[in-house]
């Protein structure tokens, strides 16, 4: 039986440097989603506004519960988690297009948050898709 | 079909990770636990498979590692597998313990069946009388005798009336009670 004891395992070169480059994509990639996640507020004019326009689609939800309802619910959820309010109601833009004003109006992070939010899934039976979020003059 | 049930988990596992991600980036926190359900289970089914894998590899190898030579010499020098019960088969020259055994066994039979014998009696009778006696009692003569009043009890008095049969119905108003 051969001695094995005292014998290192040598490692190849190439693969150390394959796990160098693969901890590094990692460590980047961790921090980079870190930098997307977080919160960063900046100042914003109190009276600026925001238009939001976003379509809707229904599928499978109570009969008693109009599309209507269900978007301006998801709105009015997804405003808590911003600065901003809804202006006047949500007024509807043909059948599945609906028209919104925010204000104040929001900053870089705020409107990634508030756009993730709206378009998340957050009401069963209801998904929303943001077309625009243009701030008003 | 392995090569399909793998490619498949992998493409969920890789495909579920970057939606996370992207569903992350893009603040949408339940696609995003959604997606990275999607991946939990899609890795563990991945990491199940290679351990199975791995096990049966290992089985494998063991089941290849059998020497034929040797295993045919464990055979032919196996030994006979014993009789456990030789000793019911018939002999003209040894007593058998089968006998032994039906004698015993019928002895200590008898002895039970004896025993429940007398338990039963001494106590089925006393209580079969006692239901017998009380089953008669709905139907026996009334204690005072059928006819108790005292016309009648005086016309015991008249003489020629001595009759046993009359007795035993008037028990109480009659001469001999």
């Amino acid at each position: 039986m051969p001695d094995v004891r005292g014998r290192r395992r040598r490692v190849h070169p190439l693969a150390l440097l394959m796990g160098a480059v693969g901890l590094a994509v990692g460590i980047l990639a961790v921090g980079a989603l870190r930098e997307a996640t977080l919160s960063t507020h900046q100042p914003v004019d109190p009276d600026s506004q925001t238009e939001l326009v976003l379509t809707a689609e229904v599928r499978g939800a109570e009969s008693s519960q109009s599309l209507m309802e269900l978007v301006d619910a998801q709105v009015k959820v997804c405003r808590l988690e911003v600065n901003s309010d809804v202006v006047g109601e949500i007024a509807p833009q043909g059948e599945h297009e609906f028209r919104a004003v925010l204000r104040p109006s929001m900053d870089e992070t705020n409107r990634r948050q508030f756009r993730g939010c709206v378009e998340d899934w957050m009401i069963d039976h209801v998904r929303l898709n943001v077309i625009s979020m243009e701030d008003m003059d | 079909m392995k090569t399909i049930a793998w490619l498949a988990g992998i493409g969920t596992a890789v495909a579920s990770g970057a939606y996370m991600v992207v569903s992350l980036n893009r603040w949408e926190w339940n696609r995003a636990l959604f997606f990275g359900l999607v991946f939990l289970i899609a890795e563990i089914g991945l990491a199940t498979g290679l351990v199975l894998r791995r096990l049966a590899r290992l089985e494998h190898d063991q089941r290849a590692m059998l020497d034929p030579a040797i295993m045919e010499i464990l055979k032919s020098t196996r030994p006979p597998g014993r009789d456990r019960f030789s000793w019911l088969k018939e002999s003209t020259s040894q007593t058998n313990v089968f006998i032994t055994f039906l004698v015993g066994g019928g002895i200590l039979l008898s002895g039970i069946a004896w025993v429940v014998d007398r338990v039963a009696s001494s106590t089925t009778t006393p209580v079969g009388e006692e239901r017998l006696a009380r089953e008669l009692g709905n139907i026996s003569y009334p204690r005072g005798g059928l006819l108790v009043d005292d016309v009648t009890v005086l016309a015991q008095d008249v003489p020629g009336a001595d009759d046993a049969q009359i007795r035993k119905l008037l028990r109480r108003a009659g001469h001999g009670s």
